[in-house]
């Protein structure tokens, strides 16, 4: 390979991590977990800024799953009323996939405190699982 | 649009650069064309990286800077600061993790990781390249704490706060100061007795009339943030006249008529419905409600007396909550099915209250068999908590002082004297108690035989022969356990695996919590003795006082913005925005920028995408997308 | 030299809680006057490679504050820098200090590293523990703050070389020590550890010899802050973990606990703290650089105390390091050069014996001249030499003297979350003092 040359990887999975899932992304660091490296992270304050719109375009440019890490009911921002508007925000969304015809389990929305650590790898897992079967 | 940008890429001492193939991030992103200069570099949060930065930044004049190392969270200042030194905008630096989030999790797949960083250098240098200049918030800060939790980490950190001149809410739940510290028989390594310790901080406290002390205080709500923060509590009334001098109390004291269980020494002593504590705070009596017959005997009830509720504001918080001991189940160790199993520190009570001869449920106490890691170091609990190995030897010793000749035998797995403490194990020794060690696998087990208690243990020091202990009295050595705290919850403080608070960083950020202006004192951190806590109140009030003293803060500008030009007044943003911070006036949004929390939820459904959070603009992420489109 | 005639803080010591005590006062608005003796600020904590449990780098954490220390407005750093007195008038204090020569024009100097480059003469460099060696004109280390030459006077064969190379004729061969003096309204000692010299145990066959084996020197049998060098990133041979008597990289190594601590015939009965954590860590680094190495560890009782402490030590136990609850009588050497080990297992009774490619000394810490130190302030120390804490249950920073206040491992061996919060509490205190003297 040359220098400067790009690994080929088979897809990419775009992370939004909200506060407190950037810092259980920190967490997961600290304690070598492992998850797929066909990842890409969007730090965001939290999750209920993401629109809607935002996650069709990544969809359509590139990304072959969007994985919207928010810091749930935990929000330093919010706390519990996190949740409902996000839940809102990917409702949105998936309207918006219905319409252009992309598939809904290309969207995953998942509340992850700063220890979740596991539900962090296990999401991403199911994702690369179903990007896998895929193709 | 920025055109000049720079992007250092840090080995991490290896961290990184091991798995990650740094020349190679340069090599990617170095030919892009906003990119000025692209370096790698062993330590960039050095003095010489920075400086590589700085230089830079003058001599190339560059307008935008990336730094791919470890999480912002522990370094983003660090090059925000430096860049501003060399006269650059600090938020035109972009720091993105390629550690953490990178060569730690993909150390498996070099390659990958390489990727990796490479696409989330490039996303980093696509955002910057749309960053605008932004001014951090100054925030004034008024000489004023809430510290809840009156133990002696409470306690000294209210000392310690007044002392420097801030005027301090101190909240404790229970009707007198001095937590589970007081209940301690001898400290080490003092020698003092808790009840000393908390009664020469309550001498020292009573002399600052600037620290406001709640006790009987629930706390009903709690919110705000660094700067303003409210907190409402509900003082419970002492139903006791207000004024009444000592001796009338002593001889109300004396002339109530019910007895009950004194929760202060486990049951093991009586106190009346009406009393107070020798040595602590408030020096008044108070009424348990819950057991007096309203005789009035006592001459100085008042039953009239109702709740009260005081909104509480400070410029910060301080938890010192605390912890508390690990009840174990029932059967653990024959716990709660023979009497003679007892904990810590219902021993430690049971030492302090036995005069001339140790006696426990009307059985004189000969032979003692102290089992520890109670509730520490299994599976439910795998953490170790820290004090109990000394506590337990210096009861032991306490024990022997006080009442001589004591067979002891201590079953343990580690004895974790630490530091100085190894002397009290020394002791320990010298005085002739024995040392079993235990296998956790295979654990002691408790039965009765006669008047005695068996200790069944397999001895590892003796190559596990099985012994058995005839004893008067079990001791079970407990852990700690956090003590919840309504606060936690309404304050969103985040927890560690371990069910402790969770500071930031252990060593960098060592009483910070997630949540800005909420510092942890004491053990609602993890396991402390005596020492430790008092250490870390003082320490929690130092970095305060980087705030309280110096009188203002200095936040992050990541709030909303609206831009009028795009904005048509549909008000949909006012709707979203869950802190009530946006108005439409003359027909557009308005943002309140003490209100704005920086979440951004404003800007998800603009129609028009004339709101933005400063700092993640939505054009910035499409930006990122699109660099990496070809990828 | 711009030194004011009075500064709120004297911090004496420049190792990480001296830097952390000095950046919280100042933050909070106060002007501090740092002090250290040696010529670059960091401590020890500078030469540790990663840190428990978190096993994040420790330069990481060190570097950062060091580049801070002297840009921070508030602070006045002096390093190479000794306090020769100390008298307290009322509130205050009086104070003499000494800068010690450097044969270096400070301020001149850009260390561009030429004056070490022509250096002929060859020593031992401190900060890799004799590892490897350093030039008598030298720079301390790669990450030294103020990254600044100096001339180690006592080894220099005044052959003019480095004074020709300079580009900024920053030598000055005439350089003498300065006296200075300041008044200063509160005073925190942070004046640290030093190790115990494994040579003392003179059974354990360490003799700080690193090149050749005699009878009874063998370079394999190190101590555990070589041994932190070797596996730090930035280690002296630039080949994570190569034993120093022949490069070879060891399969089978061992540490020995307890070495200098808890140990009366050595003067020292206390437990140093650290080293437990520590050599699970390096336990746990070496594994990670060596796949195939077998690393044992001999303790008495493995002390993992503190927050993730003991779910570091299970985690390490899981992978494979071994754990031999024993006592170490000595260690030999055999004839291939490979230290022995021969060791009492109290779990089985038996004396043991085992041959390692390498043994690491888990020496303890003592103090750092805090008698001396001590003296000079008037503050008492404990019997093991550490500087008193007369109040420890209720207020630990708080020394004999009012006004002087104390941080860090000056009062004892402790962890690195133990010891910034000693060097906060001494910030808090000192702020009191200051502000309770004021009104």
């Amino acid at each position: 390979m040359k220098s400067g040359d790009e690994i080929i990887m088979t897809h990419k999975i775009l992370i939004f991590a909200a506060d407190m899932a950037y810092r259980a992304l920190d967490q997961a660091g600290l304690l070598h977990a492992h998850y797929s490296p066909n990842t890409v992270i969007f730090r965001i304050p939290c999750a209920t800024l993401i629109r809607p719109d935002l996650i069709v375009y990544a969809l359509k440019n590139g990304f072959d799953a969007v994985f919207v890490a928010s810091s749930g009911p935990d929000c330093p921002f919010l706390g519990e009323k996190c949740v409902s508007i996000v839940s809102k925000r990917i409702e949105k969304a998936y309207e918006l996939l219905d319409k252009e015809g992309i598939e809904r389990e290309r969207l995953v929305v998942s509340g992850v405190c700063s220890t979740c650590v596991e539900t962090l790898v296990n999401t991403l897992e199911r994702i690369e699982n179903f990007l896998q079967s895929r193709g | 649009m920025r055109e000049r940008v720079g992007v250092y890429v840090c080995h991490c001492g290896g961290n990184i650069s091991d798995y990650v193939d740094v020349k190679k991030v340069v090599e990617a992103v170095k030919d892009l064309p906003n990119v000025a200069v692209a370096r790698d570099f062993i330590f960039m949060c050095s003095d010489a990286g920075q400086d590589l930065i700085k230089e830079d930044i003058k001599n190339l004049n560059l307008d935008g800077v990336v730094v791919a190392s470890c999480s912002p969270h522990l370094h983003e200042k660090t090059f925000r600061d430096a860049a501003a030194l060399a006269g650059l905008n600090p938020y035109l630096v972009e720091h993105v993790c390629i550690r953490e989030h990178c060569s730690w999790v993909h150390s498996d797949d070099p390659e990958a990781a390489t990727q990796k960083a490479i696409w989330i250098v490039k996303s980093a240098i696509a955002k910057v390249s749309l960053a605008d200049e932004l001014q951090p918030i100054r925030l004034e800060m008024k000489p004023e704490a809430i510290v809840v939790g009156g133990g002696i980490a409470g306690m000294r950190c209210a000392i310690d706060l007044a002392k420097a001149g801030i005027k301090v809410h101190l909240i404790e739940k229970k009707p007198f100061l001095g937590g589970r510290a007081a209940q301690i028989f001898k400290l080490y390594p003092s020698g003092k007795t808790g009840s000393d310790l908390v009664k020469e901080l309550v001498d020292e406290l009573k002399r600052y009339p600037n620290i406001h002390v709640y006790t009987n205080a629930e706390i009903v709500e709690a919110s705000g943030a660094l700067g303003d923060f409210k907190v409402k509590i509900v003082v419970k009334p002492r139903y006791v006249k207000e004024g009444v001098s000592k001796e009338e109390i002593r001889r109300a004291v004396e002339c109530c008529p019910v007895e009950v269980l004194d929760e202060f020494n486990y049951g093991l002593t009586n106190r009346k419905a009406i009393y107070v504590r020798e040595s602590s705070y408030p020096e008044e009596a108070v009424i348990d409600m819950d057991h007096c017959i309203k005789c009035n005997e006592c001459g100085i009830a008042d039953f009239e007396q109702k709740e009260e509720t005081y909104e509480l504001r400070g410029s910060m918080i301080i938890l010192a909550t605390g912890a508390k001991p690990y009840e174990p189940k029932e059967g653990e160790f024959s716990y709660g099915i023979y009497d003679h199993v007892i904990t810590l520190p219902v021993f430690d009570r049971l030492l302090a209250v036995c005069d001339g001869k140790l006696e426990y449920e009307g059985k004189e106490i000969k032979d003692i068999a102290f089992i520890y890691c109670v509730g520490s170091r299994t599976e439910e609990h795998e953490y170790c908590s820290r004090y109990c190995c000394v506590a337990t030897l210096n009861a032991a010793l306490g024990a022997l002082e006080k009442f001589g000749k004591l067979r002891v035998y201590h079953i343990y797995r580690d004895i974790r004297a630490y530091g100085k403490y190894e002397t009290y194990y020394e002791k320990v020794g010298e005085e002739g108690m024995l040392f079993i060690k235990y296998d956790p696998e295979d654990p002691p087990v408790v039965e009765r035989k006669g008047d005695k208690l068996i200790v069944k243990v397999r001895d590892l020091l003796t190559g596990g022969e099985e012994l058995e202990v005839p004893v008067d009295l079990v001791v079970l050595s407990v852990g700690m356990v956090v003590e919840e705290a309504e606060i936690f919850n309404m304050l969103r403080v985040p927890f560690s695996r371990d069910g402790f608070l969770q500071e930031v960083h252990p060593k960098l950020k060592p009483v910070e919590t997630a949540i800005g202006g909420v510092l942890i004192a004491g053990t609602c951190q993890f396991p402390k003795d005596t020492v430790e806590t008092t250490a870390s109140a003082s320490a929690a009030v130092g970095r305060a006082e980087t705030y309280l003293v110096k009188g203002y803060a200095e936040l992050e500008p990541f709030i909303a913005e609206v831009d009028p030009e795009k904005c048509d007044g549909c008000s949909v943003c006012v709707e979203e925005c869950p802190a009530g911070a946006i108005r439409i006036e003359n027909g557009k949004a308005v943002i309140n920028e003490a209100l704005c929390k920086g979440c951004g939820a404003c800007g998800a459904l603009c129609p028009t995408e004339a709101i933005n959070l400063k700092g993640y603009k939505y054009e910035q992420f499409r930006a990122m997308i699109d660099i990496l489109k070809e990828a | 030299m711009d030194i004011k005639p009075e500064y709120d803080v004297l911090i004496i010591g420049g190792g990480y809680a001296g830097m952390e005590a000095s950046l919280t006062i100042a933050d909070a608005g106060f002007e501090v006057l740092l002090v250290e003796k040696e010529p670059s600020i960091g401590g020890h904590l500078i030469q540790i490679s990663k840190v428990f449990p978190t096993t994040d780098c420790a330069g990481c954490i060190t570097t950062p504050k060091m580049a801070a220390v002297p840009k921070h407005p508030k602070i006045k750093l002096l390093t190479y820098t000794e306090v020769k007195n100390v008298e307290k008038i009322g509130k205050k204090f009086r104070v003499k200090l000494v800068k010690k020569p450097r044969y270096v024009i400070e301020e001149e100097c850009i260390g561009c590293g030429r004056c070490e480059e022509v250096c002929p003469v060859l020593v031992p460099k401190e900060f890799e523990y004799g590892l490897i060696g350093r030039k008598a004109a030298y720079i301390p280390f790669e990450m030294a703050s103020p990254k600044k030459a100096l001339i180690d006077l006592d080894n220099c064969i005044m052959c003019g070389r480095c004074e020709r190379a300079c580009p900024k004729d920053a030598i000055n061969f005439l350089d003498e020590p300065k006296e200075i003096d300041v008044t200063v309204g509160a005073i925190v000692v942070a004046t640290g550890y030093n190790l115990f010299s494994p040579e003392l145990k003179k059974e354990y066959g360490y003799t700080g010899n690193l090149t050749r084996i005699h009878d009874n020197e063998n370079p394999n049998i190190i101590h555990a802050f070589q041994f932190e060098r070797l596996l730090a990133p930035s280690c002296p041979y630039h080949t994570v973990c190569l034993r120093p008597g022949d490069g070879k990289i060891p399969e089978r190594i061992a540490f020995v606990l307890c070495t200098g601590s808890r140990d009366k015939s050595l003067g020292n009965p206390i437990c140093s703290r650290v080293c437990c954590m520590y050599s699970i860590k390096q336990a746990l680094l070496y594994t990670s650089a060596i796949p195939y190495g077998e690393a044992t560890i001999y303790y008495m009782d493995i002390r993992a105390f503190g927050k993730g402490f003991e779910e570091f030590y299970n985690m390490v136990k899981e992978l494979g390091v071994r754990f031999v609850k024993g006592k170490v009588a000595k260690i030999e050497t055999n004839e291939n050069g490979n230290p022995v080990v021969v060791a009492e297992n109290f779990e089985t009774g038996e004396i043991e014996r085992e041959e390692y490619d390498m043994v690491i000394l888990s020496v303890g810490l003592l103090p750092n001249g805090s008698k001396e130190i001590a003296k000079i302030l008037g503050v008492e120390t404990d019997p093991y030499g550490w500087i008193a804490q007369p109040d420890v249950n209720g207020n630990p920073a708080k020394t004999s003297v009012e006004g002087i206040f104390v941080a860090g491992t000056a009062t004892g061996p402790m962890d690195l979350p133990d010891s910034i919060a000693l060097a906060d509490a001494a910030v808090s205190q000192c702020i009191a003092y200051l502000k309770e003297v004021k009104d």
